[in-house]
């Protein structure tokens, strides 16, 4: 116990310990010890489990003197007589099996298995800063080993766990952020013609309560033209008011703006309500995950939703040809085209062009997104596609949007690629097999993403 | 007496037909959707408030702003916009210096009652332009900068760079900034939003309040666009500096607010250029009454 609490190095804590559990501290024997006593040793019950004496002089450890040795020698004829007052000095094996106690038990297990003989005929000598500590049994090292094999793999195999769930989590996080983005970049857009109905209608309010004033004093003028009790007075009084009234220019103006404005509210209203739709078309949360669709209406979608982005900055160019209807899941493609264009945004310092095509074969609709915008260097472009790779600072991307993107095409047995040259530009290629042929009927889910929801599909 | 002038700028015409129905009857309404339009017409006329949205095809409206500050100095600059997006406030607060930032869909009333308030304030820098010669001649104390952020970094370049003409105070806590707030003036606060894990925001709201003069660096990696928003309103800070922030940039910004102080503070006019919004959060509220009580405490004792 002595040794425990001597032995309390921080950060060795952990290995001393383990290697603390394995140490016999039986008392070593002196190398002048004459052989014929050794025997006394080997018979004591407290070296019963010993292969091996551990020879010690002044403290340090000079050596081993195992059971197998000793017999060899002993046995021998008149070996009794001819060796037995030597010192065992003579016959000990000078290169024993020696470990610190500070030793990783790792370390430890690999230098014993590599140095040791066989048969198993000695112990190894734990050493603490190159001095005698006790003995260790190979066997319960090895053991020890084993066991701590054991509990790294248990560790390994949680820590995939981890992984794997934090990297659906991560998945997750990405969808959540490309949704917030896109339903804040709506938001924002909404809050310009809401900003106007709201002030107009305000104004509207207004000028209502004071039309209602005015047509007050009005009827008050005709009560008190048609009563015969009205005073001459009175009635100029009135009239005088109403004169008032109708010489406000304010209002007048106000009256001949209204009906502009609530032109211009009909309006507002009318590109809230499109905002709207472009976010339940984009989200299909109303319609079925797979559905017969042109690409096209995806690639509008898409556009729709990114318009916030895109405003004031690219010019968007379009060369959308005639598609067969495929079978897919819009909403995904939806995505992909979105992570798509805004990536080209990103990638477009100041003004820039983007440019889609759409186009079809016997076998694929193809689709081209195109930017001129700073480009990819070639080291990146192989890399784009790994999930987590971002050239983004930290917090600004996942790093999953392509990766996402990727994952969906594959998952509609279709192939995505990039070509960039920096400087010029980068322009991805999709291509979607024509594999249901166009019809009116909605047809069932893809192969793939047969009998589960292939929003999770996807990301499995 | 004649009219202000308003001039607005949005890429919708519908918000400008509807803004100018709120503003024709107290107003010279003057509006359009170019901003090059706009800066010609802030050079030919007197325009006492300038209302700008941000996102605009060929301008962005911090930009404006930006050129207005130095086309017509005397102007109220007000951003009225939609979108709340971080780098437009930034740049609204560093180059346009906005008197207020307000958000569509706006509350009738406030925008009345604001670009009312602002063509007040404009007719009286208007006034102090046209007499360069009211500047008072006050007598040269030692300025007085209060560091109120944790980052050695900040407290470094605050030395350095006017470490020879000012007294510096680092507050150790919030308490501490207080207390000194409390005790004596100051020119230039440079503050963190966080001090710990005390919001310190009411505190430059309240010192804004009390004493127009402060000139507030907000240096923070904090980035929230709402919260960035009410200290323009309430605290109108000078400036907002995302950390990591250059010792350059930091040094410059010193310079420039020790110098906006030293202006400020000789025309009294211009004070009212920085005039705060009352404080909306009923927390802060709550704080910032606190403050003020302990503020009026200290300050009466010293005055007697």
């Amino acid at each position: 116990m002595h040794v425990v609490n001597e032995v309390g190095m921080s950060e060795s804590k952990q290995v001393v310990v383990e290697m603390l559990s394995l140490v016999n501290p039986v008392e070593s024997v002196s190398p002048d010890c004459a052989l014929e006593d050794v025997a006394e040793y080997f018979s004591d019950p407290k070296y019963s489990k010993l292969l091996s004496l551990p020879v010690v002089e002044n403290g340090m450890p000079i050596g081993v003197l195992s059971r197998y040795r000793f017999m060899d020698i002993y046995l021998k004829r008149y070996a009794r007589e001819l060796y037995g007052k030597k010192p065992i000095r003579n016959f000990i094996n000078q290169s024993p099996l020696l470990v610190e106690l500070e030793q990783p038990l790792a370390e430890a297990a690999q230098h014993v298995s590599a140095n040791m003989s066989f048969p198993l005929t000695e112990d190894f000598i734990v050493t603490r800063r190159g001095r005698y500590l006790g003995v260790g049994f190979v066997m319960d090292l090895l053991k020890a080993m084993e066991q701590k094999m054991r509990a790294n793999t248990d560790e390994l195999e949680t820590a995939y766990t981890q992984l794997k769930s934090s990297q659906m989590a991560l998945v997750q996080s990405e969808k959540m952020a490309s949704l917030g983005q896109m339903v804040a970049g709506v938001a924002h857009e909404i809050n310009t013609p809401l900003g106007y109905v709201q002030n107009n209608v305000s104004i509207g309010q207004e000028l209502f309560l004071q039309i209602q004033t005015m047509l007050a004093e009005y009827e008050s003028l005709v009560d008190k033209l048609l009563n015969d009790q009205s005073s001459e007075e009175q009635i100029t009084t009135q009239m005088q008011v109403v004169a008032e009234m109708r010489g406000d220019v304010n209002t007048q103006e106000m009256l001949g703006e209204m009906h502009v404005l609530m032109t211009d509210s009909l309006y507002g209203i009318e590109q809230i309500s499109e905002l709207v739709l472009n976010l339940k078309n984009f989200s299909r949360m109303d319609a079925a995950a797979t559905d017969v669709v042109n690409v096209n209406d995806c690639i509008e979608s898409a556009l729709n939703i990114g318009r916030n982005v895109l405003k004031n900055k690219v010019e968007v160019v379009k060369h959308l040809g005639d598609l067969p209807l495929i079978s897919c899941a819009p909403s995904q493609l939806n995505q992909v085209f979105l992570n798509l264009f805004t990536n080209a945004a990103q990638a477009m310092e100041d003004q820039g062009v983007l440019t889609i095509r759409s186009w079809s074969d016997e076998e694929a609709v193809n689709i081209s997104v195109a930017d001129n915008g700073k480009g990819i260097p070639q080291e990146n472009l192989m890399r784009i596609f790994d999930p987590f790779f971002t050239t983004k600072p930290v917090g600004e991307g996942t790093g999953l949007g392509l990766s996402i993107s990727h994952q969906i095409i594959q998952q509609h047995g279709g192939e995505i690629r990039a070509d960039s040259h920096v400087g010029e530009g980068t322009c991805f290629y999709i291509k979607l097999p024509v594999r249901v042929v166009a019809s009116a009927q909605v047809t069932p889910a893809l192969p793939e993403m047969e009998g589960s929801n292939p929003k999770e599909m996807v990301y499995e | 007496m004649s009219k202000k002038t308003l001039l607005l700028i949005d890429d919708e015409e519908r918000i400008l037909r509807s803004l100018r129905m709120l503003f024709f009857s107290g107003y010279n309404v003057r509006m359009t959707t170019d901003p090059q339009e706009a800066i010609q017409i802030l050079r030919d006329e007197k325009v006492h408030v300038i209302v700008s949205d941000q996102r605009m095809p060929t301008m962005q409206g911090s930009e404006l702003l930006r050129i207005a500050r130095d086309t017509s100095p005397a102007t109220m600059r007000i951003l009225l916009t939609g979108y709340s997006d971080l780098d437009a406030s930034i740049a609204s607060v560093n180059e346009g210096e906005v008197f207020r930032y307000l958000m569509k869909p706006w509350n009738a009333d406030e925008v009345k009652k604001v670009v009312a308030e602002a063509a007040t304030i404009a007719e009286s820098s208007f006034a102090v332009q046209s007499n360069a010669d009211t500047a008072l001649d006050l007598p040269h104390d030692r300025p007085r900068v209060l560091i109120m952020d944790y980052d050695e970094m900040t407290a470094k370049t605050v030395h350095d760079t006017l470490g020879d003409r000012c007294e510096i105070i680092w507050a150790s806590d919030a308490q501490h900034a207080m207390e000194v707030l409390a005790k004596q003036d100051v020119s230039v606060v440079v503050s963190d939003l966080m001090l710990g894990d005390t919001n310190v925001g009411y505190i430059l709201k309240t010192i804004k309040q009390l004493n127009p003069q402060t000139q507030c660096i907000v240096v923070t990696s904090f980035s929230d666009t709402s919260r960035l928003i009410e200290l323009i309103n309430q605290a109108q800070i000078t400036r907002f500096l995302p950390k990591p922030v250059s010792t350059g940039v930091l040094a410059r910004n010193l310079e420039s607010m020790l110098e906006r102080f030293h202006l400020v503070r000789s025309q009294p006019a211009l004070q009212k250029r920085q005039t705060v919004a009352p404080i909306s959060s009923p927390q802060e509220k709550v704080l910032a009454g606190n403050f003020m009580g302990m503020l009026g405490k200290l300050r009466a004792r010293i005055s007697v």
